[in-house]
């Protein structure tokens, strides 16, 4: 009888509700679960959409990140090069530091930095080809066709010179050396060293030191000398070991992380101490004009290209950047609409399963309501049946992103940069198709030595494949579930309109 | 005790409209077993579903205890469904999808009862319709037509409602499961001041309820002098 049956165990309470919505919540997974063939269809059609949302994802975050750092790095930044120092062969006059203080005094130029390159041979390594060649490798113009010269260090470099090294060593060093190409020695790539005036690389970004400290006063001549974590590490040197370039002491004052294996295989001086090591105390390679902000950078290079004169000097903003910046933008903002898009497929799916479900389910519904089910109780049922079916069509879809991000981010981004990758290779007149390998050097034009911030699709692909982290597919997967919630939310309103009378009519 | 003032319900079929429920007007004290008979399509089922708030009625009020349905706010009916009313659908109305056990707990769920004490409430419901154990745990539409009434007229007696509405509760049982069913409402009635209202075609049925109330063409008409037959208390 009832009354018997522990009536008293059970009073209706609001703490309660946690207990009910556990049932409710086992009901939705029972209902998602009701039509295996239809719910299998269901996520098969989601998990494409949300994969293709997480993929755009993906791709639209690690283009903006991609967008950002390239903008941090040379977004206010010029670079004057001497005139004619395109390509192979360079002519010309070189820049002096008269021409530095013409360029700041070039309205909203904020700062000027003269840089002196130096090509430093390790002197075994030189003293070995000089004996077989013949013709040793110092006062060889820069592969850019500047002049620059070469010295010789205790330093070894930290980088094997690579097919493209060797051909460039092959044609700049052993130019007379007929015959003796079969006792080659095994070469490394000649290292860097840059006088600086102020701490910034080549490309004018703020040298990341990680250890010791910077040179001091960059503008005196010092034998402070910052170098590359991995060229330190390959000599065993240290803040406060010393090193020669001819015969000359040098003291590590710190070490700098340029991130890239070929930026850490530099050498920086003060700006006076390497054009004394040159002999050309009064000569720059390059200057590094920083203009005060992005809006007047357009002018400022106009107005710095008038001022120095174009037989002089050849100002770049790093053109190729910009191209590369504004089609990556707009990769970014396309990948943004298909994500957008295809987030809004997703919750349009949920809402018209729903709608279906709702429809079929009419006179369940009555029987729910007829026999006391609150109307919150039924819409809750009906949204987390929608949040099962997100559940599983997000996994999977995780699952089709995980594999299709890169592709589809590359696919992206190959299609958008083909320009751009080829006005790098050109702008850099360097022979070298790998990004980096060749560019060791700052002699070519409007190389990026070193710490090369564009490297062309390829370069770009690596950093975006590594960030399809987990932060940005929960993020994703967080949409989905918002969007789902969203498109239940409908169908789940519309059941609070179904009268319990449903339950006397026939299906 | 329920009140019933000038019941009618008429529904538009077409050009014609037909009054099932036509100016219907009763009282029912607490603790009454009754019963209406009808010809198919007198609108017995129509009357039922005003009485437990499924419907509401053209004109005319229903009141419970004193309270009138009508004018009632849409969450009050649902808590007067859920507290008040247990209802035995003449279709049986049971979620086919769960088992018999969590269809008879579902008006439990609803009104706040934990799951322990429903689960067991619900199995000894089920052990007083003799639906056989094993029977519990299987889903309602692996069920055989007089297991699902069961079932319903289980679920129905869950909240302990001061009101049963049956549709036809014994219309696919065999006698002798019908007359088990029928001795189990006769001793609600009778132990729980529990009101009980029984549409059915069974004579024997009707015979054995305290009121017997005939519908015909939408009107109500009580058979007069009538006793209730005694029965075996069986529960
Ligand atoms: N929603 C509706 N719309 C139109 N007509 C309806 C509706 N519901 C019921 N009817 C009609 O009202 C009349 C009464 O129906 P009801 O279901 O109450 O009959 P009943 O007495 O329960 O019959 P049975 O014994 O066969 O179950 C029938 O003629 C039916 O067709
Ligand atoms: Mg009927």
């Amino acid at each position: 009888m009832p009354g018997e049956g522990g009536s008293d165990a059970g009073l209706p309470g609001r703490h309660l509700n946690h207990r009910r919505n556990v049932s409710v919540l086992a009901r939705s997974v029972g209902n998602a679960f009701r039509n295996k063939v239809r719910t299998a269809a269901v996520v098969a059609v989601l998990a494409v959409a949300i994969g293709l949302a997480l993929a755009m994802l993906v791709a639209n975050q690690a283009v903006g990140a991609k967008v950002q750092e390239l903008n941090a790095s040379v977004g206010t930044v010029l670079t004057v090069n001497p005139a004619g120092g395109q390509g192979f062969e360079g002519g010309g006059e070189p820049l002096t530091t008269g021409l530095a203080a013409t360029a700041a005094a070039v309205p909203n130029v904020s700062a000027v930095v003269g840089t002196s390159s130096l090509r430093l041979r390790n002197a075994t390594e030189a003293a070995a080809q000089t004996g077989t060649g013949g013709q040793g490798p110092g006062g060889q113009g820069g592969p850019g066709g500047q002049a620059a010269a070469t010295l010789t260090t205790s330093l070894t470099a930290a980088v094997d010179a690579g097919t493209l090294g060797n051909r460039n060593q092959q044609a700049n060093g052993t130019t007379g050396s007929t015959g003796s190409t079969t006792t080659q020695p095994m070469r490394s790539l000649p290292i860097t060293a840059t006088g600086i005036g102020a701490e910034v690389d080549t490309t004018g970004k703020a040298l990341t030191i990680t250890e010791g400290a910077g040179l001091g006063d960059y503008t005196a001549e010092s034998t402070n000398a910052l170098l590359g974590t991995t060229l330190a590490e390959k000599n065993n040197l240290t803040v406060g070991s010393t090193f020669t370039i001819n015969d000359q002491t040098y003291t590590v004052s710190g070490l700098f992380d340029a991130g890239t294996t070929f930026g850490n295989n530099a050498v920086y001086l003060t700006l006076p101490a390497a054009q004394a090591l040159a002999g050309l105390p009064d000569e720059l390679s390059s200057m590094i004009v920083t203009v005060n902000s992005l809006d007047n950078v357009a002018s400022a290079k106009t107005a710095l290209q008038d001022a120095l004169g174009t037989d002089k000097a050849d100002v770049t903003q790093g053109q190729n950047l910009e191209t590369a910046v504004s089609s990556l933008g707009s990769v970014k903002n396309i990948s943004f609409i298909a994500f957008v898009a295809a987030l809004g497929t997703a919750g349009l799916i949920i809402l018209l399963i729903m709608v279906m479900l709702v429809r079929e389910r009419r006179r369940e519904i009555g029987v729910l309501k007829a026999i006391g089910a609150p109307n919150r109780t039924i819409g809750l049922q009906f949204v987390l049946e929608a949040l099962v079916l997100a559940a599983l069509g997000s996994t999977a879809g995780a699952i089709i992103a995980a594999f299709a991000s890169s592709g589809i981010a590359s696919a992206l981004i190959s299609t958008n940069s083909t320009g751009t990758t080829t006005a790098t290779t050109a702008g850099r007149g360097m022979p070298g198709g790998v990004p980096g390998g060749g560019a060791g050097f700052p002699g070519g034009g409007a190389g990026f030595p070193g710490g090369n911030p564009f490297g062309g699709a390829s370069q770009l692909l690596t950093s975006v494949t590594a960030s399809a982290s987990p932060g940005v597919i929960a993020a994703g997967i967080a949409a989905v579930f918002g969007v789902a919630i969203i498109g239940a939310l409908v169908p789940a309103l519309l059941t609070a309109r179904i009268r319990p009378i449903e339950v006397l009519r026939g299906e | 005790m329920i009140e019933v003032k000038n019941l009618v319900r008429t529904f538009n079929s077409g050009d014609r409209t037909i009054k099932p429920v036509n100016d219907v007007s009763f009282v029912l004290e607490q603790g009454t077993l009754a019963s209406i008979v009808g010809k198919s399509g007198s609108g017995k089922s129509t009357l039922l579903s005003l009485l437990g708030a499924l419907d509401k009625p053209t004109s005319g009020d229903v009141a419970v205890n004193g309270v009138s349905l009508a004018g009632m706010p849409d969450a009050k009916l649902t808590e007067y469904r859920r507290r008040d009313i247990g209802f035995v659908f003449q279709q049986f109305n049971l979620i086919p999808n769960l088992s018999a056990v969590d269809n008879v707990m579902l008006p439990m769920e609803f009104a706040g009862m934990r799951k322990a004490a429903r689960r067991q409430r619900a199995k000894d419901l089920l052990e007083q319709v003799q639906l056989v154990q094993d029977k519990h745990d299987r889903r309602t539409n692996r069920l055989s037509g007089g297991e699902q009434q069961r079932v319903a007229i289980a679920r129905a007696l869950a909240n302990e409602p001061k009101l049963i509405l049956a549709d036809e509760p014994t219309g696919n049982l065999d006698e002798q499961t019908g007359d088990h069913i029928i001795s189990l409402l006769s001793a609600l009635s009778r132990d729980h001041n529990t009101t009980i209202l029984v549409v059915t075609h069974d004579r024997a049925l009707a015979n054995k309820t305290d009121r017997r109330f005939r519908l015909q063409q939408g009107k109500l008409t009580e058979d007069q002098a009538h006793h209730r037959t005694p029965l075996p208390v069986t529960a």
